[in-house]
């Protein structure tokens, strides 16, 4: 009981309701490069809190950003990585 | 083009990605055979953004660089599949992608 109130998370918000501005679009990889892990997969809305009509759009923006190598599948693949083991 | 195509153009973008190793005139032979397409075809070209060297996300064709070039146009809906039917058959596209833009 003591340790009932340990944090209150801050309420989350959907960024993209929030900024009618701020565009949902497959080439602007640095705003979808912070709706995936460093690993490249998709955060889930519930840890990024956007809402439903936004994360359905914004996966799809992230998957055709992967299909023209703007974003990486996972990270065995990514350049970086490949460059690295190479040397 | 019939009359009834050139009413119902729509915006459409197509992103392409180049191989590195091309040369600056054949890169613009290319550029200038998909304008040429696009005119040809009905279309009207908005926009021609070239985003130059880039490096990948991942390697493609083991190449880490690759060069986008970014087409706007305004073009009924068949006009895209002869677009992309010569980008096949061109040499040198690693990638490319038509995405319809909103109204």
């Amino acid at each position: 009981m003591a340790f009932r109130k340990k944090f209150t998370p801050r309420k989350k918000f959907c960024r993209f309701c929030a900024d009618q501005e701020l565009p949902l679009d497959y080439k602007r990889t640095d705003i979808l490069r912070d709706f995936v892990t460093e690993r490249g997969k998709i955060i889930a809305r519930r840890i990024t809190g956007t809402c439903a009509k936004h994360q359905r759009r914004l996966t799809n923006e992230i998957k055709r950003a992967r299909q023209m190598a703007l974003l990486f599948y996972t990270t065995v693949h990514s350049t970086d990585v490949k460059k690295r083991s190479s040397m | 083009m019939t009359k009834r195509s050139t009413i119902m153009a729509n915006n459409y973008e197509t992103l392409v990605l180049l191989s590195p190793e091309l040369a600056e005139e054949n890169r613009k032979g290319i550029l200038d055979l998909l304008t040429s397409i696009v005119e040809r075809e009905g279309g009207n070209m908005v926009e021609t953004d070239d985003w130059g060297l880039r490096q990948l996300a991942y390697p493609v064709q083991k190449q880490t660089r690759g060069y986008y070039v970014r087409l706007v146009y305004d073009a009924p809906g068949n006009l895209v599949a002869e677009l992309e039917r010569n980008i096949r058959i061109t040499d040198g596209i690693f990638k490319f992608m038509t995405v319809k833009l909103a109204a």
